[in-house]
């Protein structure tokens, strides 16, 4: 067993108070319990929204529904809502793997955002239905599927997104077992039911906690796996074969990137909220902001250098094609789109994340998260929007001989856009109604591996790593 | 003769380390005896049996078969409709890529999970004796006995060890 000592300097890694286990068990497992009127008027007004998107996107359906060119800013949710939702569980995943304490008390949080990928997959159901087979008339349009089937990435990228679903909801299963059965032990009416039925008879065996720890090592390491392959379905079916001769192979990494991003600003969220409205300040440190801030900083920076090496090849290239592309994503109507979502989704952050003060706390880091996702938003509408944009007729042309018009949005598209962000809300908001939104097991893991020490003439807090 | 088992309850984890040491010494056979815990101790903290594991193979023997299945479903569709595209050769890996992939992961999630009601032997539809307090940070030492006459033995070394409770089942 391995052990680090970590001097603490100010507030925001102080040694974290240790608490007993039988009150973690106690505390966190009676925040599914008494919901605040203030979270019962949100949980009714996201599932109003959630229910009006969902009606939206049918009467759009029903509407619309054989005119691909309406269809950019569904396309837009589907990519926003896989990288928001489709990322987060993977900050449940890759700390832990690399042995981080801070990380321990968040990854429930992180992984019930799995269940947001339902989302996602309503959203994506008309998508599939409108986007046009491989061969029209006898031409086959560019894709990756090359000599594949007509439907093949209608059928492949679906099964994807319904993999990286059931991936994630293992994943979640499996470290919330423990969970379950503090459930069962301490819980009363419907939840303890539940906790005695999802338990599966767990009593905590060393088998069973050995097998739980491989368990969830190969289902995050799969859904990893998954996460990027699904990234890059979408980024590629559903963008750049849609547009004539957008030819990008750093696109899907790029696409992939800013959706860990995406995904590390939506848990920060969460993070926020929970601890405030939940009265979790115990259990949740500052040094989890701290940690997460970090992380937050280096996949902003990392996005500029991918839209950057992206950007650079076609504009240096300068063939047709290359004007082309540039004139559509991003020099053509799109440019006021494309510029505050530059400004939201890199520039502004890193202005604020730079500072160790922002990072040591909870209200601009949550600020900051916030304007990600708008500029995230953003950035999808100006990638999607315009991908959709093209018609028909021009889809199998060597490359874009005209910019199509903007499509812009109507009534429909912004309550199916509000729906979709809202249902993701509504999903994690009542997941902590049914099981602790911290992980009981892992807080008192946090707990067992961490000690406040006194070193030399400071404080520190021990932390074992046992290998 | 029935198996019957007891569980000793301890505040602490030292001295439940000392109780497994205690039942190894007084000649209680390795998976005779287990330690309940509610939160994951590091491994062999207990001075426990380390039993040896299968589960790697789940996925690996899942993803083997997702991968073949892939390789012949892609290889026989594009040898039944052979279609010369861009003078690229019929049967054409990059192509086959994204399916062989997409099958493999699939293969390897579902083998996994198959894996895992066998090796963590869940469901326990007879979890036999426990305590709910387990989750509270208690620990508990449980032992399983096919012969009567050792439970008196077991139950000393438990209180020996400093057991605060002793339940029968």
């Amino acid at each position: 067993m391995a052990s680090e000592a970590i001097a603490h300097e100010s507030e925001h890694h102080a040694p974290p108070p240790q608490v007993d286990a039988d009150v973690i068990a106690r505390e966190l497992i009676a925040t599914t319990t008494g919901a605040s009127g203030r979270f019962k008027a949100w949980a009714w007004i996201l599932g109003i929204l959630s229910i009006a998107g969902i009606v939206s996107l049918i009467v759009k359906f029903t509407d619309v529904g054989d005119d691909s060119t309406k269809w950019g800013y569904v396309a837009a949710m589907v990519s926003f809502l896989l990288s928001v939702a489709g990322a987060a569980p993977m900050i449940a995943m890759a700390p832990v793997m690399a042995k981080a304490n801070w990380v321990r008390p968040i990854t429930r949080l992180a992984s019930i955002f799995s269940f947001a990928g339902v989302a996602t997959l309503i959203m994506l159901i008309p998508l599939v239905a409108i986007l046009p087979p491989l061969v029209t008339e006898g031409a086959r349009r560019r894709t990756i599927w090359y000599m594949a089937p007509d439907y093949s990435p209608h059928f492949w990228t679906t099964l994807g997104l319904v993999l990286l679903l059931f991936t994630g909801l293992m994943l979640f299963y499996s470290a919330a077992l423990p969970d379950f059965a503090s459930m069962r032990d301490h819980s009363t009416g419907w939840r303890q039911r539940l906790g005695k039925r999802l338990a599966r008879g767990w009593v905590g065996t060393d088998v069973q906690w050995r097998t739980l720890r491989k368990r969830i090592g190969m289902f995050g390491t799969f859904y990893f796996l998954i996460l990027v392959f699904v990234n890059f379905l979408i980024s590629t079916d559903f963008g750049q074969s849609m547009v004539p001769g957008w030819r990008d192979a750093i696109f899907p990494m790029y696409h992939t990137i800013s959706g860990f991003q995406a995904g590390v600003a939506g848990v920060v969220i969460a993070l926020y909220f929970s601890r405030r409205f939940m009265k979790l300040e115990k259990y949740v440190h500052l040094d989890a902001f701290w940690s997460l801030g970090r992380l937050l900083f280096a996949l902003t920076l990392l996005w500029v250098y991918f839209f950057y090496s992206s950007f650079i090849v076609f504009w240096y290239g300068r063939s047709e094609n290359d004007i082309a592309t540039l004139n559509h994503q991003i020099k053509g109507p799109m440019l006021p789109v494309f510029l505050v979502g530059v400004i939201l989704i890199w520039f502004v952050p890193w202005w604020m994340l730079i500072w160790n003060r922002v990072r040591r706390g909870t209200s601009a880091m949550v600020v900051g998260s916030f304007i990600i996702l708008i500029g995230l938003l953003l950035d999808r509408i100006r990638i999607f929007v315009p991908a959709w944009s093209v018609p028909g007729d021009q889809i199998h042309q060597k490359w874009l001989e005209v910019t199509p018009e903007v499509y812009w949005p109507n009534i429909f598209d912004i309550l199916i856009i509000a729906g979709g962000i809202s249902l993701v809300a509504l999903i994690v908001m009542l997941m902590t109604r049914v099981i602790p939104v911290l992980s009981v097991w892992q807080v008192q893991e946090f707990n067992l591996l961490a000690k406040p020490i006194k070193y030399v003439r400071g404080h520190a807090t021990l932390v074992a790593k046992p290998d | 003769m029935s198996t019957q088992s007891i569980l000793g309850l301890f505040h602490q984890a030292e001295p439940a380390a000392d109780a497994m040491d205690g039942l190894k010494e007084a000649g209680f056979k390795l998976g005779t005896f287990d330690v309940l815990t509610g939160t994951p101790y590091p491994e062999g903290a207990f001075g426990e049996h380390v039993p040896q594991h299968r589960l790697f193979r789940f996925p690996a023997f899942g993803a083997i078969i997702g991968f073949t299945l892939s390789v012949f479903l892609t290889a026989v569709t594009q040898l039944a409709y052979p279609m010369v595209t861009g003078g690229k050769p019929i049967l054409s890996v990059f192509a086959m890529l994204i399916i062989m992939y997409e099958m493999t992961m699939l293969s390897g999630v579902i083998a996994t999970v198959v894996g895992i009601v066998f090796e963590s032997r869940l469901p326990n539809m007879k979890p036999g004796i426990y305590d709910t307090r387990i989750t509270e940070g208690w620990i508990g030492v449980v032992v399983t006995f096919d012969d009567d006459s050792k439970v008196a033995d077991a139950e000393s070394v438990l209180n020996k060890a400093g057991a605060v409770e002793i339940k029968h089942a």
